[in-house]
């Protein structure tokens, strides 16, 4: 059966999508690098500090995030807690929200005038080094939690009650068997928070006072200086982690199907350790909920922290100040990026898991490598390769910035789920006379149709915070409304910055309301279990 | 076996990917009714056999006879043959009645009537009680029947079976296999059934055909396979449990 004309016209279509919108605008930004000057920025004084900040808030960062998701993960598969369901969906809180407002949220709670410290009367600013490690764990801490419970939470339990058996101690259980099992999520859920918090500019920017990274020198060079070739330089050493994890990632990949026969682990009583794992998750939930509550809080006060009295002026404050029209903003790209990006990436999807052949190798490799490009880095080089064309400076631009950086997660999602519907349905098709486009619209689609939904979902929630890729290139009409907190909070206009970040927040848990409806609607209706 | 003249002939086929030899010209005649296994290990050829004879694969070279017409280059719907797959590959979106259903709706002559034509089927088939179920409702000898039926309704000629119970628990297999020989009995419909499973092979087939290196190693009826194995390659895949228990009793008499 040969591949029919419309699928190799998609595949041409896709590999020179990706030439366009990926590898040109990062080639323009490397051979900037072949002038001399570009160079000089590594022999400033702010760079080594920079580098060595990054690095080691990224790995203390890393290291506590994936402590914390442990130990949380733990607590929901070993234990008999209530609520493990409203728990786990707080946990992934802080993915609604914009680095920049996780950052002002700690500012509110621990700044030398945070609700907190006046509380306390504490003597100790949050500004600097370890302020940053504390929002850049708030920040990434979700990531690693998902990718580690999702392991977690399927593990066979049949090792552990052979290790009863044998009377093996509960401590060398863990270390003998639940870390070896958790290896592969682990290194991905370590090089994943590593890459999300050394590429951020959101948390230094807020709460690092003194304290420069690599992210914020980028910006500030770029933004406050207009020096472009010297963010290319540090977006070059930024590029530098980020590919190093990719590759790390790509060859840790599970290769092998997970077994079909898992035994459920039946959870003993025991009210002490219970009780334990009630105040460890109470306490991470405490952590993350704090600095979200207080810029809801601030968002509803008159001056903070002069005056704490209750108004709702702030709401017409920033609409005044455009805010709703920076709303519309970035609805528009947010839902603009997920129909298109969803569609794209499942068409990808499709002929890599099922279509096959060498060139399919080819894109597969393409999709994911997107991965490997920190938002803020891709973004740059769009200013270098779209600067002067019909695209800059309109919000195509900001869609297809967002499209690319967001690419490989949505597209991994489709390729896993079309890979595990049945290989032979296309074969089937061909045989009763139905075309591969029928087998995909009356048959794959319907069968995937959670997965697409989770796919717009990932699409549109990152839009809405995302602060990295669009930073370089949105201009005062265009941008996204989480770009505005930077711009008010630089006006000293506090409560409204408060606000906007609220806004995002509550946009994002609508629309994850409004898909979790759908989802489960659709499931109904196709009469296919909630699970698939 | 009701006649003698052949359902279906393959004569010379070959086929090489990469460069590499799959197929090296292979010749058998399939007769009217008959239940045929292809026999054989991973590798040996028996799944590339299949993908040519239902169209989804171009052979190198050879012909394809059904009913003494070269359907070699006819598009896989159009050669009077119906597949099932491993895991049955249907469609799980739909109920029982919609999978039949959807079959037919690629059909000119039987379009309209698609309703009664899968119902009737069913029925056949005894689904009528989970006509309208979900497939993930279905039990796997059920699900098993809803293949069968999504490709009886298009009245082929022959039916090929791809390894359909290779995944499955030898319990179920078990049953599903006496549910399989119970239907071709009733049916008498032709059908190929690739395996590499001698116990299936043996247990459902008219004739079995032995393959090993992209080649026929021997085409005959169970019985014989057994009695006068063609070659070292059938006596050592076929009778290798039968060798294990003669050595180790000739280990126990020599002591």
């Amino acid at each position: 059966m040969g591949i029919s004309k419309g699928i190799s016209l998609t595949r041409i279509a896709l590999v020179l999508f990706f030439l366009v919108a990926a590898v040109l605008p990062l080639c323009g930004l490397l051979a900037s690098l072949l002038d001399p000057a570009a160079w000089e920025v590594f022999s400033s004084p702010q760079f080594l500090p920079a580098c060595l900040n990054s690095v080691s808030i990224a790995l203390i960062a890393m290291l506590l995030s994936l402590s914390i998701a442990l130990l949380v993960s733990w607590v929901f598969c070993r234990t008999n807690i209530r609520g493990k369901g409203a728990f786990a969906v707080l946990m992934t809180l802080p993915m609604l929200i914009p680095s920049l407002g996780l950052g002002m949220g700690l500012v509110f709670l621990l700044g030398s005038n945070g609700i907190i410290t006046n509380l306390l009367g504490l003597d100790v600013s949050i500004y600097g080094f370890w302020g940053i490690v504390i929002g850049a764990v708030l920040y990434s801490f979700p990531s690693a939690f998902l990718l580690v419970y999702d392991v977690l939470k399927n593990e066979d339990a049949s090792p552990y009650e052979a290790a009863d058996v044998l009377g093996i101690p509960k401590l060398s259980q863990f270390a003998g068997i639940t870390l070896p099992y958790l290896r592969k999520p682990l290194i991905s859920a370590a090089f994943a928070t590593f890459t999300l918090v050394v590429t951020d500019y959101g948390v230094p920017l807020m709460v690092g006072g003194k304290t420069i990274t690599l992210p914020v020198l980028m910006y500030q060079e770029v933004i406050g200086l207009l020096n472009f070739d010297t963010g290319a330089s540090i977006g070059f050493v930024l590029l530098l982690p980020a590919v190093v994890a990719f590759l790390v990632d790509v060859l840790n990949q599970d290769r092998g199907r997970l077994g079909f026969v898992r035994k459920a682990r039946v959870i003993r009583e025991d009210r002490r350790r219970d009780f334990a794992g009630y105040v460890a998750v109470g306490a991470v939930s405490v952590a993350i909920l704090l600095p979200i509550c207080v810029f809801v809080l601030v968002s509803f006060v008159v001056k903070y922290p002069l005056d704490l009295s209750f108004t709702l002026g702030n709401i017409g404050r920033s609409m005044n100040l455009n805010a709703g029209a920076y709303w519309l903003n970035s609805l528009a790209i947010a839902l603009a990026v997920s129909l298109i990006g969803t569609s794209l990436a499942y068409l990808a999807g499709y002929i890599t898991a099922r279509v096959g052949g060498k060139s399919a190798r080819v894109l597969h490799l393409a999709c994911i490598t997107t991965l490997a490009i920190p938002g803020i880095v891709l973004g740059l080089s769009y200013v270098f390769a779209f600067k002067g064309s019909f695209l800059y400076g309109t919000l195509g631009i900001l869609v297809l910035v967002n499209i690319v950086h967001f690419f490989a997660s949505p597209y991994l999602l489709a390729y896993n789920a079309l890979g595990k519907v049945n290989l032979n349905l296309e074969a089937v098709g061909a045989t009763i006379g139905a075309s591969r486009w029928r087998i995909l619209k009356d048959v794959l689609v319907p069968q995937t149709a959670g997965t697409i939904l989770e796919m717009f979902s990932f699409f549109f929630v990152n839009c809405m915070v995302t602060i990295s890729a669009v930073a370089f290139l949105a201009t005062t009409l265009d941008m996204p409304l989480a770009l505005l907190i930077t711009d008010f909070d630089a006006q000293r206009l506090t409560e409204c910055a408060a606000f906007v970040s609220l806004l995002v927040l509550l946009t994002n848990i609508v629309f994850k309301a409004l898909f979790a409806g759908v989802k489960r609607l659709l499931m109904r209706r196709a009469g296919l279990p909630a699970s698939a | 076996m009701t006649t003698l003249t052949p359902k279906l002939s393959v004569r010379g086929l070959k086929k090489n990917f990469d460069g590499k030899g799959v197929l090296h010209g292979i010749d058998f005649d399939v007769l009217d009714g008959e239940f045929l296994s292809i026999l054989g290990p991973s590798g040996c050829g028996k799944t590339t056999t299949l993908r040519i004879l239902i169209g989804l694969l171009e052979p190198d070279a050879g012909t394809v006879l059904l009913d003494g017409v070269d359907v070699t280059d006819a598009a896989p719907d159009q050669r009077s043959m119906g597949i099932v797959f491993q895991n049955y590959a249907l469609f799980e979106n739909m109920t029982v009645r919609g999978n039949v259903e959807y079959a037919l709706k690629f059909d000119k002559e039987r379009k309209d009537r698609r309703r009664e034509i899968a119902e009737k089927a069913l029925a056949q088939l005894g689904l009528s009680a989970q006509i309208d179920k979900p497939i993930h409702e279905l039990s796997g000898g059920q699900q098993q029947r809803v293949s069968i039926a999504r490709t009886l309704v298009l009245e082929p000629e022959i039916i090929l079976f791809d390894e359909p119970m290779s995944a499955l628990d030898v319990e179920t297999r078990l049953s599903m296999r006496a549910e399989l020989k119970d239907i071709q009995e009733r049916l008498g419909t032709t059908m190929i059934y690739i395996t590499h499973d001698q116990e299936e092979a043996f247990a459902l087939s008219d004739r079995i055909m032995v393959m090993g290196g992209g080649e026929i190693h021997q085409l005959d009826t169970p019985e014989q396979i057994i009695a006068h194995p063609a070659d070292e390659y059938v006596a050592d895949f076929v009778n290798k449990n039968l060798r294990i228990k003669m050595d180790s009793l000739a280990r126990f008499m020599d002591r």
